[in-house]
């Protein structure tokens, strides 16, 4: 890369934070709940990124971390404690379920392990449903209080985006430095080749568990936002559904790309929401677009701006090789 | 030039404004659960509600105002709902209707109160009415009316001692399962069997010989529709003879003909069904079945009395004023003969619930009989 090109990237990752800061402050406060649920489902699933995108483990489990997250955070804070204490236990929870649903991983691949995973998530929603001393079952948890953070109160929804926004911007920071720490290359060279990277003295057993872990300790993350957010949380929203749907977002916008679960949450989220003028289509509608969408790029929508990328990288490169060729064939 | 633009801007303004006072169309919301596991439940609400609307705008509007409606889909999802009742609020709307899942509900709710929006919703759970919220009303019987009456029949009609319930795990189920249960207690009549079934269940033969092998007096079925047959099928198959009681949704036309023959003898309270012996009601069926093209169930006519409910507290209060409206609506009585389209004559209470008659009904021979008519208490 170019020192002009990687000014032009800065520039353009401050402008974007730029404008998520600014630009929603005249939002109403529907505007500011849709954005916000979108931050909330990209840290959902970048942690589904990793688990699948870096590390390549199918898994249909995402939604029911966010919904292990989302009740630790409702019965918590309706006790009365605070919601970093919430985040705390949801993290630890889901870090060790993942890490325990990560071992048959260690022995079945693909869709497989997608089953194992689905037969989790299905067990989740019972438990949220039939456990109800626990859960207030099919009731549901209501008047979920909005934290405080650091003195702020974040009742209003302005304030509560701008809570959920810097919690992506910390997940985010997280996350880039680790896909680019020894652990992030090995979870890649665990996709790309366990057998290989097995014979590099990397320890698949304990990368696979790892990538499970920290995914699902992200969906947890995720929940402990999601249940403010709406301040009501019951079991339907958790069940199989929004496992799927992360898992499309991931897909959609671009598996094992930093910036891809940024665009699936973002067309998960908000492509339905532009669609809803044409009333009783939009969901139809966006099906299609979803499924053209992967017709035409199977990567994502990053997939295409990479096969791009590639193509103009090829084409100079080409380029040169022709250049330095004539220029032998035209040396005395 | 400028102050050319800005006394055009003035005009339309003021034009605007005058239009607005004049005639505007009054702005309403909807949001349902149109498509979902709630689909049936949000297309039948909806569908009442555009019948409704397009016969009051036929024929004038209210007070020379046509009504005008939006309708969003909540997926059934609370989270979304929440999300399109922000928007609908947003739009400042003259009421907010739905939705209809009780969970949709509960989140929804307090934003509407908050806004000061009146909101006309269709579920059915206990606990909706009973947070203090001034601006949430009813459109049918909550299950803490519905229930009692089911019960005292139980009790009185059928003597039994013991009972099974059978119900669906869902918000509807539970809260009817959970309200009945206390009302049983009251009686001193034993609950043998306290069987939770799914959503969408198609067999219920496990279900079946529990109820068998724990023989009750009669049995409390609270499924929707389709499981209802389904398991009116069932219990016949396995001649299970004692008495079976429900609700609105056993005894309704879809299940009689689902289920045959084993409907029969099946017998419920109902708070509204299109099958009730009221000239109105009859005429509010043949208007939807020409239009739609199908049978409603309970929830279309429940979207079709909120737009009614909305005409006629309009029409008490003299002029469109939505701060006013959920004062006006508290412990008003809307008469079915001064206004048709309320159907049968309703009171709406303090908390938002309404007193209106009920009907107790039995399948015979493939047809609803209404065995008794419940007055309405007040």
């Amino acid at each position: 890369m170019t020192a002009a090109g990687k000014y032009w990237r800065i520039a353009l990752g401050v402008a974007v934070i730029a404008a998520l800061i600014i630009v929603p402050m005249n939002f109403n406060r529907y505007g500011l709940y849709i954005l916000s649920q979108w931050t909330v489902m990209t840290i959902a699933a970048m942690g589904l990124n990793l688990t699948l995108g870096y590390a390549g483990q199918v898994s249909l489990a995402q939604g029911a971390f966010v919904g292990i997250g989302a009740y630790a955070a409702a019965i918590m804070t309706t006790q009365g404690m605070p919601l970093i204490v919430a985040l705390g236990v949801a993290i630890v929870l889901c870090f060790a379920i993942g890490w325990i649903l990560g071992y048959p991983a260690l022995r079945v691949q693909h869709h497989y392990l997608a089953f194992v995973t689905l037969a989790f998530s299905t067990l989740a929603f019972l438990v949220f449903r039939n456990e109800d001393w626990l859960t207030k079952g099919i009731y549901g948890i209501s008047n979920i209080p909005r934290p405080n953070v650091l003195g702020f109160a974040t009742n209003r929804p302005l304030p509560f985006y701008y809570f959920c926004l810097g919690s992506l911007g910390i997940v985010s920071l997280a996350m880039w430095w680790l896909i680019r720490s020894p652990w992030g290359r090995a979870f890649v060279a665990l996709r790309e080749n366990p057998v290989r990277a097995l014979s590099l003295g990397i320890d698949t057993r304990r990368y696979t568990l790892m990538a499970f872990a920290i995914g699902s300790a992200l969906g947890g993350v995720a929940g402990t936002l999601y249940a403010p957010l709406t301040q009501y949380i019951d079991p339907v929203p958790f069940n199989l559904s929004l496992s799927l749907d992360l898992l499309m977002m991931v897909i959609v916008g671009g598996s094992g790309f930093f910036f891809g679960p940024f665009l699936g949450a973002m067309i998960a989220v908000l492509l339905p929401e532009w669609l809803r003028f044409t009333q009783g289509y939009y969901l139809m509608l966006y099906a299609v677009a979803v499924m053209l969408l992967l017709i035409y790029s199977p990567t994502g929508i990053l997939g295409i701006l990479d096969r791009y990328l590639t193509e103009r990288r090829t084409k100079a490169a080409s380029a040169l090789r022709a250049v330095a060729k004539s220029r032998l064939e035209t040396a005395p | 030039m400028r102050s050319g633009i800005f006394a055009g801007l003035l005009l339309v303004t003021v034009s605007a404004a005058t239009a607005f006072a004049q005639g505007a169309p009054i702005k309403l919301a909807d949001v349902a659960e149109l498509s979902g596991g709630g689909a049936t439940v949000g297309n039948n609400w909806k569908n009442g509600i555009d019948l409704a609307i397009e016969e009051i705008n036929a024929k004038g509007g209210v007070l020379g105002r046509k009504l005008e409606v939006t309708h969003a889909d909540s997926q059934s999802n609370p989270g979304v709902a929440r999300a399109q009742v922000q928007k609908a609020l947003d739009n400042e709307p003259y009421v907010l209707l739905g939705p209809g899942y009780s969970g949709s509900v509960k989140v929804t709710s307090p934003l509407a109160a908050e806004a000061g929006i009146t909101q006309i919703m269709g579920g059915e759970a206990a606990e909706l009415t009973q947070g203090g919220n001034k601006f949430l009303f009813r459109t049918s019987f909550g299950q803490q009316s519905s229930m009692p009456k089911v019960a005292k029949y139980i009790n009185d009609e059928l003597k039994a001692k013991s009972a099974a319930i059978v119900w669906v795990n869902n918000d509807f189920g539970k809260g009817g399962r959970d309200v009945i249960t206390k009302e049983f207690a009251k009686y001193n009549i034993k609950v043998a069997a306290d069987l939770s079934t799914e959503a969408g269940q198609a067999d219920f033969a496990a279900d079946v010989s529990k109820i068998k092998a724990a023989a009750p007096d009669a049995v409390f079925v609270y499924l929707n529709e389709e499981e209802s047959a389904r398991i009116l099928k069932e219990l016949k198959r396995q001649a299970v003879a004692v008495p079976l009681v429900g609700e609105t949704t056993l005894v309704g036309q879809k299940v009689v003909e689902l289920a045959g023959d084993a409907a029969n003898g099946a017998r419920g309270h109902v708070g509204l069904t299109t099958d009730a012996p009221v000239d109105l009601v009859k005429a509010f069926r043949e208007k939807f079945v020409k239009k739609y093209n199908y049978v409603p169930d309970h929830n279309g006519l429940k979207g079709y009395l909120a737009i009614y409910m909305v005409k006629a507290t309009t029409e008490k209060m003299g002029k469109v004023d939505p701060k006013k409206f959920a004062d006006t609506l508290h412990g008003l009585t809307i008469k079915a003969a001064s206004e048709p389209g309320i159907l049968m004559d309703v009171t709406f209470d303090e908390k938002g619930d309404i007193d209106r008659q009920g009907f107790l009904v039995e399948i015979v021979e493939g047809k609803q009989v209404v065995k008794q008519v419940l007055p309405k208490l007040n």
